[in-house]
């Protein structure tokens, strides 16, 4: 027979810390990630490191992301680091976030100028021969702010925090880039994008069952917009593009208290782009689908892997994407409660 | 037909027997009819009730399981039961209704009209000790020395119904179509989970055993929530026996409340934040309705909070949210029941039956501040571990209350539901052993009133019941004897006629767990273990001290010296055997220690946090 209160219990309720969120950070090629905009407690921080592996094959005129023109019959691989940083706030009494990104790696191509504008090559590129061009370093740094703004008031309290139990919330999510990362105006491919751009989303999620680890389940949906500056100098020319609209879903769900599993899906269109003024190549129409597999080693650590590839959309642009994130959150009352559980 | 119309006599001059001798004792009574019977030649046979249906009421008698004293509306609690107060209004509340201090072992006397250690549960049957195993009175199941009240009704033209908790027995002859219910969905065990997942607490049964209509289970149908589903079956079972027109005794056992608290989805939030507050300040908003009400009297002492649960102040609000989510569930599956109570009742309306049904609604036993989930799976390695995390072995603050869950609300809030009474289900204190007791329906007046003058036992149904169903309790049955009722009749008593049905003199016993009690008038003498007792006698005043804090030993001897021969009594008349063993013979080492902090103690601290600003203030006034 054991009686009385099982303080202990304020240990695995402090567990609950781990909806903390994993911002994913920004990598125009990729998604936020499943249950990137679950909500921490207020004061909560976040850092996360992830690996992206970026694969791609374009058999015609294409675009693979927002930054980059693809040419076609090209082969792209990039390898690329995003550090983040997120911290939960309470704004507006509704739980919210600023997290900031930074992002770095190298992008090879390999590609074949043919049929390609002569516009869009460097100077020192003849038309009709092959070309291979790398860039390295850092990618624009963007600072993204996230408010809800229905369905999950402040989490300021711990107790907040237990009662916490959504159900279908509602955010705002606005990102800005800024244009400082590396660029060579004569390159093909650089990591920066030398344009300031932007996105507005409106991250939705419902949430099914019992708001507990090893029970939640959810479906996320968020329907967003890039939107870009011109790059005036891009080799010598001005780059426009239309709005990017994109829509990422997520369907998340628990298979133990530690472990969840998503299915993902992220698709894209627009992002006409336009050299001086005229069109080229075509709008973007991809359709990716994957799956992110995500353990909790600890309270504060949590390391997840992903993996996604275009199955619908325009069928001349093969890509995939590996990607391996590692999360480490903590809280001031979380480590000092660690610390008395522990003692002198 | 003669033979009828002589029965009809025998029954009606049994009833006036029976009304006109209430206060002269059961002897006389008994030996009355007897004689009548006895002339006649004749046993009462079912026939009778059918040639005049509507002459004898309908029996509804509702048993929740678990349930604490001060949970109804009524009694003071704060959780939603309009049905059950509403009840209340209608008939009839009484203040010292008694039962056992767990549940199989109450069944048996509340079923049979006798000592439970006469009727095979002289201890529950999981936890017999070595010596008394297979000794009479200690079957574990409720044994052919007693009949039962649904074989005597059934035998004499009613319909017998019934729908919930057995735990009296697994055998073909044990259980509940085999000792008189016609129709049955039935938990044989005592208590798992509440939904289709089926899993039983004990892993010595790890699947939990139903029958319906005597036939066993093979699986729960899908979607099934114990009270909702035996609440559908009450119905169905009604409706489709009363074509015939015989009136029905139908016994309603919900497993609810009982751990683990378990609820549909969709009334898991009912009493959200509902006790935040902590423990101790809604046992206070209870104790001061309940003497609004009048259920306790003011001034009389409530009993202190057990030494090892600290005050809920001294908690952190997170702490005390979550300790509340516990109460918020077992609330919740209070009002679901009442909810389906409320479901019958409209049945019953609609097909005309409810004025004429007389409704018994009580609880088993003390609420449960045990940690049964511990108890089964405390030990790493156990088998009983094993069955805990094969089955129930969740227990995340938001994923309580769901399948797969085990969610007991502790030793603090069973003091909250057993207000003003101390300690809980297993001991025979006032807080194991104290029930609410409402009736209410023909036969039944003064509607509201509170009846706090009869001191009433759980053996007095069955003989309240077949007396107003002009059947008498026989000597034999099936050609065996049987033992005598112990209980006394309520039908004087629910009749306005009489205060109670218990004089001065008369007294009732308890033994269970080794764990001894007597009550006569307003004194108690209980024997407990350590560390809640002292494990000798002590003697309490109920009227001034219903909480049982104050020792009179020494102030009146002569009086615990007479108590205590009641005691000899007690055992010599029911076989009563002290075991070598007692689940309770570790209590003292298996509760925790004492908390640090006192309501008043340390005296200089107070009950609340004192903010810096408040304590500026303080030091400028």
């Amino acid at each position: 027979m054991k009686s009385g209160i099982r303080l202990t219990r304020l240990w695995a309720f402090f567990a609950t810390l781990a909806i903390i969120l994993s911002y994913s950070g920004l990598a125009l090629a990729v998604d936020d990630g499943a249950r990137a905009y679950w909500k921490g407690r207020d004061g909560t921080n976040v850092v996360s490191f992830q690996y992206l592996n970026l694969n791609m094959k374009a058999s015609g005129t294409q675009q693979f992301d927002p930054s980059h023109f693809i040419y076609p019959n090209a082969d792209t691989k990039a390898n690329v680091m995003i550090a983040n940083f997120a911290r939960h706030l309470t704004l507006f009494n509704r739980a919210s976030s600023l997290a900031i990104n930074v992002a770095g790696g190298s992008v090879d191509l390999d590609a074949n100028t043919n049929n390609v504008p002569s516009g869009f090559l460097p100077p020192q590129v003849t038309p009709g021969t092959s070309l291979s061009q790398s860039a390295s370093g850092f990618a624009d740094p963007s600072v993204q702010f996230n408010v809800n703004l229905f369905g999950t008031s402040q989490l300021k309290s711990t107790v907040d925090l237990v009662n916490y139990e959504p159900t279908l919330t509602l955010d705002a999510a606005v990102l800005l880039a800024v244009p400082i990362g590396q660029y060579n105006k004569n390159d093909l491919v650089n990591m920066g994008l030398n344009r300031w751009y932007g996105r507005l989303g409106l991250p939705i999620k419902y949430h099914f069952g019992a708001f507990a680890p090893g029970y939640r389940s959810s479906f996320e949906l968020t329907p967003s917009v890039w939107i870009f500056a011109e790059n005036d100098d891009f080799m010598g020319q001005k780059l426009e593009n239309d709005p990017l609209w994109q829509i990422e879903a997520h369907l998340t769900h628990d298979f133990t208290r530690s472990f969840f599993g998503s299915l993902d899906l992220l698709y894209r269109s627009g992002f006409q782009s336009e050299i001086n003024g005229i069109n080229v190549g075509d709008k973007l129409a991809v359709g990716n689908l994957g799956f992110t597999l995500n353990y909790q080693v600890t309270d504060s650590l949590t390391m997840r892997t992903s993996y996604s590839s275009n199955v619908f959309g325009d069928s001349d642009l093969n890509s995939s994407l590996i990607r391996i994130q590692i999360v480490y959150a903590w809280h001031r009352l979380m480590e000092n409660m660690k610390k008395l559980k522990q003692g002198h | 037909m003669e033979i009828h119309i002589i029965t009809r006599i025998i029954a009606a001059v049994a009833i006036r027997a029976k009304e006109g001798f209430t206060m002269a004792g059961p002897n006389i009574r008994g030996g009355l009819v007897s004689l009548l019977i006895a002339l006649a030649g004749l046993s009462i046979t079912g026939t009778d009730a059918a040639a005049q249906p509507n002459k004898r009421p309908n029996f509804l008698l509702i048993v929740a399981d678990d349930l604490g004293y001060s949970d109804l509306g009524s009694y003071g609690g704060e959780i939603n039961t309009p049905v059950l107060d509403n009840l209340a209004q209608k008939g009839v509340r009484y203040t010292n209704f008694y039962v056992s201090p767990t549940c199989s072992v109450t069944r048996s006397m509340l079923l049979s009209g006798t000592d439970n250690h006469v009727a095979g549960l002289g201890n529950m049957g999981e936890l017999n000790a070595p010596n008394q195993v297979g000794k009479p009175g200690y079957e574990g199941v409720l044994n052919k020395r007693v009949a039962t009240v649904a074989e005597l009704l059934r035998d004499n033209g009613y319909h017998t119904y019934m729908a919930g908790k057995w735990h009296l027995g697994l055998k073909p002859d044990q259980i509940p179509h085999a000792r008189g219910f016609e129709r049955d969905f039935s938990l044989l065990v005592g208590g798992g989970s509440h939904f289709d997942d089926q899993w039983n607490v004990e892993w010595q049964i790890p699947k939990a055993p139903y029958t319906e209509d005597g036939r066993p289970l093979e699986k729960l149908p899908k979607g099934f929530y114990s009270t909702k589903h035996y609440t559908d079956k009450t119905i169905q079972f009604i409706e489709e026996g009363r074509q015939d027109g015989k009136p029905f005794f139908a016994y309603m056992a919900f497993t609810a409340p009982h751990g683990p608290l378990h609820l549909p989805d969709d009334w898991l939030r009912r009493y959200k934040n509902r006790y935040d507050e902590g423990w101790d300040g809604i046992r206070q908003q209870r104790l001061a309705r309940m003497q609004e009400l009048g259920i306790v009297d003011q001034g009389a002492n409530a009993a202190d909070r057990l030494y090892f649960l600290p005050r809920s102040t001294a908690l952190t609000p997170a702490v005390r949210v979550m300790q509340g989510r516990k109460m918020e569930l077992y609330a919740g599956m209070v009002e679901y029941m009442d909810d389906q109570i409320g479901r019958v009742f409209d049945y019953l309306k609609k097909i005309g039956e409810y004025d004429n049904t007389v409704v018994i609604f009580i609880s088993d036993n003390g609420a449960e501040g045990n940690d049964l989930r511990a108890m089964v799976a405390g030990q790493v390695g156990s088998m009983g571990f094993l069955h805990a995390m094969n089955n129930f072995a969740e227990d995340g603050h938001n994923s309580l209350g769901r399948k797969g869950t085990y969610a007991e609300y502790g030793p603090a809030w069973a003091q909250v539901s057993m207000a003003p009474f101390r300690i809980y289900k297993g001991w025979v204190s006032e807080g194991g052993i104290r029930s609410p007791l409402i009736v209410s329906g023909p036969g039944v007046q003064g509607a509201g009133k509170l009846n706090k003058e009869a001191i009433l036992h759980v053996m007095d149904i069955v003989p309240t019941v077949l007396e107003l169903a002009g059947i008498q309790h026989p000597s034999t049955y099936k050609g065996r004897e049987i033992a005598p009722v112990q209980g006394k009749s309520w039908v004087g008593m629910l009749a306005g006629r009489t205060q109670s049905p218990r004089t001065s003199d008369d007294w009732l016993g308890w033994e269970l767990f080794n764990n001894r009690a007597i009550r006569q008038g307003d004194w108690k003498i209980s024997l407990l273990y350590r560390p809640f007792g002292t494990y000798d006698w002590q003697l309490f005043n109920l009227a001034e001290d219903p909480g049982e804090q104050y020792d009179l030993s020494d102030k009146f001897p002569e009086k615990k010296k007479k108590l205590v021969a009641l005691w000899d009594e007690y055992v010599q008349m029911n076989g009563v055997i002290i075991g070598e063993r007692s689940p309770f013979e570790r209590a003292r080492k298996a509760l925790p220690d004492a908390v640090p902090e006192f309501d008043s103690y340390p005296p200089f601290r107070g009950l609340e946090a004192l903010p810096y600003k408040k304590l500026i203030e303080l030091m400028n006034q």
